[in-house]
C-alpha cells in the first residue's frame, strides 16, 4: 500500500488541496475565499499555504486589483497528482479494512 | 498509518469541501448573470412603463443586448479562468427556451400585454427553480419569490403593474445576484 502524503495529510492542508483540486487547472482561489471555505485564521492559512508552496503543490500569485493587494492560490500539476495519490491511498486503507 | 475510520473521515471532509467549492464557484458565475439580467429587466420594464407602445422594440433590444453581454462575460471568464459561463451549448439552450416561449405566447397564444409580462417572468423563473434543486436552494427561493410577487402584482398592482415588475423582477434578480456574490 502506498504511503499517505505527510504534507497533504495535515487537516488544514487537506482542506486547502481539496478546495483547489475541484477547480479548473488555470483557476485559483483568493485568500479571503480560501479562508472562508476552510474556516482557518489568517496566520494559520498563510503558514500552511507556504508549506504547500514549498513542496511545489500550490502556486501563489500576488497582484493588485485596483489598489487592493490580492493573493491567489492555485494547485499545480504536481499538487494535483499528489492529492490524487493521497485520495487513492485513503480509499485503499478503507478497502483493506473492509477486506476487499 | 491511519485507520479506516480516520481515512473515511478524511474522504468525507474532502467530499464536503469539494461540494462547497463547486457551489461557491457556481454561485459566483451565476451571480454575474443574475445581476446582468436584473439590470436588463429593470431597464426593459421601466422603459415599457413610460413608452408602452414601444414595448416590443424595447424588449427585443434588451434581450439581444443581454445575450451579447452574457456571451462577452462568458468569453472573458474563459480567458481569465479557463471556465466558460456562457458557451455555445448555453446559447443554444437559451435560444430554444426563448423560441418555445415565443411560440406559445405570440404564435399560438392570444395574450394581453399584461399576461405576456407575467408569462415571461414566471417562465424565466422556472429554470431558476429547477436549477435550485441541484445547485442551491437560493435559486429556488429567488425563483419562487419572483413568481409569487409577479402573480401578486398581476392581480393587485392595477395600472402600476409594469413598474411593479421593474422593481420585483429586475430588482429581485439584482438583489439575488448581489447576495450570491457575498455568500
Amino acid at each position: 500500500m502506498a504511503e499517505l502524503d505527510d504534507i497533504i495529510h495535515q487537516p488544514l492542508r487537506l482542506k486547502i488541496m481539496a478546495a483547489l483540486n475541484v477547480l479548473h487547472p488555470a483557476q485559483g482561489l483568493d485568500f479571503p475565499r480560501l479562508k472562508k471555505l476552510t474556516g482557518a485564521t489568517d496566520g494559520n492559512l498563510g503558514a500552511h499555504i507556504e508549506t504547500l508552496a514549498k513542496a511545489g503543490y500550490v502556486s501563489v500569485e500576488k497582484a493588485f486589483v485596483g489598489k487592493k493587494p490580492q493573493t491567489t492560490v492555485t494547485a499545480t500539476a504536481t499538487g494535483r497528482a499528489a492529492f490524487a495519490r493521497h485520495v487513492a491511498t485513503l480509499r485503499e486503507i478503507i478497502a483493506a479494512a473492509e477486506g476487499k | 498509518m491511519i485507520n479506516s475510520q480516520e481515512a473515511s473521515a478524511a474522504l468525507m471532509e474532502i467530499e464536503s469541501l469539494s461540494r462547497l467549492v463547486r457551489q461557491s464557484v457556481f454561485y459566483r458565475h451565476a451571480s454575474t448573470m443574475l445581476i446582468l439580467w436584473g439590470v436588463a429587466t429593470f431597464i426593459g420594464y421601466l422603459l415599457s412603463f413610460f413608452a408602452p407602445a414601444a414595448a416590443p422594440v424595447i424588449w427585443s433590444v434588451v434581450i439581444v443586448a443581454g445575450v451579447i453581454c452574457a456571451i462577452i462575460i462568458g468569453g472573458l471568464n474563459k480567458k481569465r479562468q479557463g471556465v466558460s459561463t456562457f458557451d455555445a451549448r448555453a446559447t443554444a439552450a437559451f435560444i430554444a427556451f426563448v423560441a418555445f416561449g415565443c411560440l406559445w405566447s405570440m404564435v399560438f397564444g392570444t395574450m394581453t400585454i399584461r399576461q405576456i409580462a407575467a408569462f415571461w417572468t414566471t417562465y424565466f423563473m422556472l429554470p431558476y427553480v429547477m436549477t435550485g434543486f441541484w445547485f442551491g436552494r437560493v435559486f429556488v427561493v429567488i425563483g419562487m419569490s419572483v413568481i409569487a410577487l409577479t402573480l401578486l402584482g398581476y392581480f393587485l398592482a392595477g395600472p402600476w403593474f409594469t413598474l411593479w415588475m421593474a422593481v420585483v423582477n429586475g430588482g429581485g434578480l439584482l438583489l439575488g445576484g448581489l447576495w450570491m456574490r457575498r455568500s
